[in-house]
């Protein structure tokens, strides 16, 4: 019976093979990208899950309820974990963390290692396994230091690293370590990631800030002992915040701060670490969070294209049916049962199935590298084939044949056997209401997927093309590498350029506008008293003409300028910064901000977007504290020639430091990398929204088909009775259109409510326009359209002798 | 074999009721040879349905080897159908995905016969019907003539009491049509009772018996002699 089954299955699906070609396609396409991205979905929510007790782990954090509004921070004072580990008996473990370049020299060998600073406790609170040295006896010895096994054998090659002395140079000391403990190389799935493993107390400003309750600096981890309440925590936590953080209270309470329900101004609390991965709503967390948002997106979009791939698959089925029901007819005459006729359609179910799940899987190996590229997913092929992703695959087989197989399966089997006998399909053949529900969902998710495609690159165009209030596209910021001393490479590149007649201008920051090639962002702020209340201002070491190089628009006063020595304790604020002070005549007024001297205020300029346009502009204030170092070169050149000016700051740089890669990008490279997310958001959309139209007009266009076979008869007759051509055409797809709308309408409250969402998540937006869903609308519609008409008009340009001959 | 009192068959639509058959009565003895006639619209074929268990009667008894069948259910007439009546139609409806072979096999398998012995019984009967040298072509690659011998070697395979035929030679020349009105008579002689719906006098002519039908109901019975 099988036998006879897979036989006759095999004879029908060649006998349909365009209809099945199409099926096959738009499954294994689904398949494929749905394989692709459930396994990039699986490895994001894998993060950190080695660790063997990850939810047991917490990081510290501190809520701030400030006048301008409430403050999340996860930078500790050091002498904090010291004191709650003391005071707090439920801890079991509590280390300090920070992350910091490191040159390291081991031998003749010179490297740029990635160090954490770290207390004992860290390596029994994380499962980063020591393949040498022991847990408890690895940080004995201020000097001792663990690396990763990927170091041990970049520094010491095939030999044993154990008790060998590296020297590390960090900030501007260079030290020798003992070698104490090697660890297993870190996962790839890890958030947290270091090549060395220090002892805290090597922390630059440790000595200094040993007992400063208000310099934070530093994350902090902790784990409970078993049966503890993290739910308690900031609440038992309370008299321990008010007795250390008293002086900060005390400024929050003079500015009229308002606590929060709990009655706190400044309160502890817990983030867990297992959900590290997914914490952005935390500035200052291990690793490189990514949004939970763009996650579950990735993943709505791979069930979306399944959906619609399976709604494809049961109309096609359907469809095809309708021509094979004189077959059923027959068979039921010469005596199958129901289900006999189940599954021999089924099988041809799971045979369909099972060619679109090979061909899905080998289409997975030929565009994983694309995908990869496209989406910054870290997966490989090999994943494919772990026990959880093949069992998930087998899933999704039984789901798409179960679901898919058995309703088309369950049609057919209902003809009436005398009517499909005579070739009149009688009801079985009318467009069913099921079947116009499917056509709807798709178009609904397709369209969908159009308005968020539109409303995404009109959101990215607009943070791309807003004028940040400084020069993007003629100045060039170079990330000075560990271990150079930044003011020394500002002098010499600056003198270096000095003749150079492209160069307009070179200066020097902290920090760097958007994200330069080094990847990182630095941020850093400080509070002060004046006239009896805090105000906040972010810091920007700056030196000499960085408003001149960075085109900043001077409102009032001047730049920092060379010819005026005492400009070293001046400083240089932003308008919100001069609206947060207050008062006319702000320049020439002087601020507290640091404790030795005071600064006085030489020039205030435009705001300009110093962050992300994510963020609203905040005070900022430019010093020359030479405390902070210069970690990026700035140099603005002439407009036009921009490659050849490139080229010879490039050889300028290469003059000063030949061992030292240049690795200076423009700073419209730089503000374009702050919005890498939201443009792997918009390629999602739009690779979805291509794949979800194509698979549902392959999918139309087979019900198209299905409904012209049916009509012959009455286009036949209609086109003797003098209907015309476009007639027919409108004829045929009117009904098709309204469908199509139906689902607009349902779309266009969807996609507004999701891309509003979305955009509230930046400072400077687009409002969402009318014409958007107008647009998505018609488009969809087109598409049907035109998909409709491959079959419409050959239908309707048909001779009607031919189709009423038919009959 | 069978027999039928005041059946009924109604055609519903939104506003328009048809009547099919009227309190029609008929009966038919074990190896008979009835011919239905009557003009278009008449009921013929909508009583070789019902007669068939195909459709349901909408009133009336249909006693089948004494068993009344009107009101069986699906599984039921399935059950009855296989093994009890083979069809025989005029557009063939042989399986275009089958070969020859594979389209008399099919009630076999659907009555559950083992392999070996399947092979043996559509061996015989194509044999019987002259069709063997054909048995591994597909129906389109046939004449209309060879078509229906094979639809009639896959009613007769089974071994059925009885066969239903709706116009068998509807869709063949003279010739070949003849050929298969010798086939049925053939099957006849050797027992089987056959029920025929024919539009033509000449067919009409190899029966027992003519019914004639008008607006459902009989109007006149012709014994041949």
């Amino acid at each position: 019976m099988i036998k006879n089954y897979i036989k006759t299955a095999w004879r029908n699906l060649w006998k349909g093979r365009v209809f099945n070609l199409m099926n096959v396609v738009g499954l294994s396409v689904a398949i494929a990208c749905c394989a692709l991205i459930f396994m990039t979905v699986y490895y994001e929510f894998s993060y950190d899950s080695f660790h063997q007790n990850v939810k047991g782990i917490h990081q510290l954090y501190t809520v701030t309820n400030r006048t301008s509004g409430t403050e999340r921070s996860t930078a500790m004072p050091i002498p904090l974990a010291p004191a709650l580990k003391a005071e707090y008996s439920h801890i079991k473990y509590i280390t300090r963390s920070a992350n910091s370049g490191a040159l390291v020299k081991a031998g003749a060998k010179q490297l740029d290692q990635n160090v954490h600073f770290v207390d004992a406790d860290f390596l029994k609170m994380f499962t980063f396994p020591l393949v040498e040295g022991n847990v408890n006896t690895v940080f004995n010895q201020l000097n001792n230091v663990v690396i990763t096994q990927q170091a041990a054998k970049a520094m010491f090659g095939n030999q044993s690293p154990l008790n060998k002395t590296i020297l590390i140079t960090i900030g501007q000391r260079e030290e020798p370590f003992q070698v104490s403990g090697v660890v297993k190389d870190i996962p790839r799935n890890s958030s947290i990631t270091f090549d060395l493993l220090l002892r805290f107390e090597h922390f630059p400003n440790y000595k200094t800030d040993l007992s400063k309750w208000d310099n934070w600096s530093h994350m902090a981890f902790v784990e409970f002992k078993e049966g503890y309440n993290t739910q308690n925590f900031a609440k038992q936590l309370k008299p321990f915040v008010e007795a250390h953080y008293k002086a900060d209270i005390d400024l929050l309470k003079r500015d009229g701060a308002r606590p929060d329900e709990t009655g706190s101004l400044l309160s502890l609390h817990l983030a867990p670490f297992a959900s590290n991965h997914f914490n952005t709503n935390l500035n200052g967390v291990e690793g490189y969070p990514v949004s939970k948002t763009y996650v579950l997106s990735l993943l709505a979009i791979a069930c979306f294209i399944l959906i619609i791939a399976c709604i494809n698959f049961i109309n096609l089925s359907v469809a095809r049916g309708f021509t094979r029901a004189r077959e059923v007819g027959v068979r039921k005459t010469l005596g199958a049962g129901k289900w006999q006729l189940l599954t021999q359609f089924w099988t041809e179910t799971i045979m369909v199935c099972l060619a679109s799940t090979i061909l899905g899987l080998a289409l997975c190996a030929v565009i994983i590298s694309p995908f990869k590229a496209m989406f910054k997913s870290r997966i490989n092929l090999a994943m494919l084939f772990q026990p959880q992703h093949l069992l998930a695959i087998l899933g999704i087989f039984i789901l798409i044949t179960a679901l898919a197989g058995f309703y088309p399966a369950l049609i057919m089997m209902r003809y009436k056997t005398v009517a499909v006998l005579k070739g009149n399909m009688g009801d079985t053949a009318k467009p069913g209401k099921i079947r116009n529900t499917l056509l709807v969902v798709q178009f609904a998710l397709s369209t969908l997927l159009i308005i968020c495609t539109i409303i995404t690159w009109q959101q990215i165009n607009y943070l791309s093309n807003k004028p940040l209030g400084f020069n993007k596209t003629e100045v060039l910021s170079i990330p000075v590498n560990k271990g150079i001393d930044g003011s020394k490479a500002l002098q010499l590149m600056r003198n270096d350029l000095r003749s150079n007649s492209q160069v307009e201008a070179v200066s020097g920051s902290y920090m760097n506008l958007g994200r330069g090639n080094d990847g990182s962002t630095r941020s850093s702020i400080i509070g002060f008293g004046m006239n009896g209340r805090e105000i906040r201002t972010n810091l920007q070491r700056v030196d000499f003409d960085y408003v001149k190089t960075l085109d900043i628009k001077l409102v009032d006063g001047r730049d920092f300028d060379l010819n005026f020595p005492g400009d070293s304790n001046a400083v240089v604020i932003n308008e919100s910064m001069a609206r947060s002070i207050g008062g006319r005549n702000i320049v020439g007024r002087y601020l507290f901000m640091f404790p030795e001297y005071q600064s006085q205020i030489i020039g205030i300029v435009k705001d300009y977007n110093f962050k992300s346009l994510h963020d609203k502009i905040e005070p900022v204030s430019m010093i020359m504290r030479k405390q902070f170092a210069i970690n990026y070169v700035f140099v603005k050149v002439k407009p036009g020639n921009l490659l050849h000016a490139f080229d010879e700051i490039k050889q300028s740089w290469n003059r000063q430091y030949p061992n030292v890669e240049f690795t200076g990008s423009w700073l419209n490279e730089n503000t374009e990398r702050q919005y890498q997310s939201e443009r792997r958001l918009s390629n999602i959309f739009v690779s979805g929204a291509v794949l979800a139209i194509v698979i549902s007009c392959i999918g139309l266009l087979a019900i198209s088909v299905m409904i012209v076979i049916q009509r012959t008869k009455e286009i036949g007759v209609r086109k003797v009775l003098g209907a015309n051509v476009a007639g027919i055409v409108f004829l045929l797809s009117r009904d098709f259109l309204k469908l199509v709308m139906i689902a607009a309408i349902i779309a266009v409250p969807a996609a507004w409510w999701v891309m509003d969402s979305w955009l509230q998540s930046f400072a400077y937006r687009i409002s969402i326009q009318w014409w958007v869903f107008v647009l998505a609308t018609l488009m969809a519609m087109l598409l049907a359209f035109i998909t409709i008409s491959f079959q419409s008009v050959k239908a309707a340009l048909t001779n009607p002798v031919k189709s009423l001959r038919s009959e | 074999m069978i027999k039928i009192t005041n059946l009924e068959k109604f055609y519903r639509t939104e506003e328009v009721e048809t009547v099919a058959l009227n309190k029609l009565n008929l009966e038919i003895n074990t190896g008979e040879f009835v011919a239905i006639m009557g003009p278009s619209g008449c009921g013929k074929s909508t009583l070789l349905n019902i007669l068939g268990l195909l459709d349901d009667p909408d009133g009336g008894s249909y006693l089948f080897n004494g068993t009344e069948v009107a009101h069986f259910n699906e599984r039921k007439r399935a059950d009855l159908r296989k093994h009890n009546i083979g069809f025989v139609f005029q557009s063939f409806n042989l399986i275009d995905e089958l070969t020859v072979f594979e389209n008399v096999e099919l009630p076999l398998i659907y009555t559950g016969v083992s392999t070996a012995e399947r092979k043996t019984r559509v061996e015989e009967v194509l044999t019987k019907m002259q069709i063997m040298h054909r048995r591994n072509h597909y129906p389109q690659q046939l004449s209309g003539g060879q078509q229906q011998r094979v639809a009639i070697a896959r009613a007769v395979v089974n071994k059925p009491k009885l066969i239903l035929a709706d116009e068998p030679t509807g869709n063949l020349d003279s010739s070949n049509g003849n050929e298969v009105m010798e086939l049925l008579t053939d099957l006849n002689e050797q027992g089987t009772t056959i029920i025929m719906v024919t539009h033509s006098e000449h067919d009409a002519r190899y029966s027992h018996r003519i019914v004639r039908l008008l607006d459902g109901h009989t109007v006149m019975e012709n014994i041949m002699m």
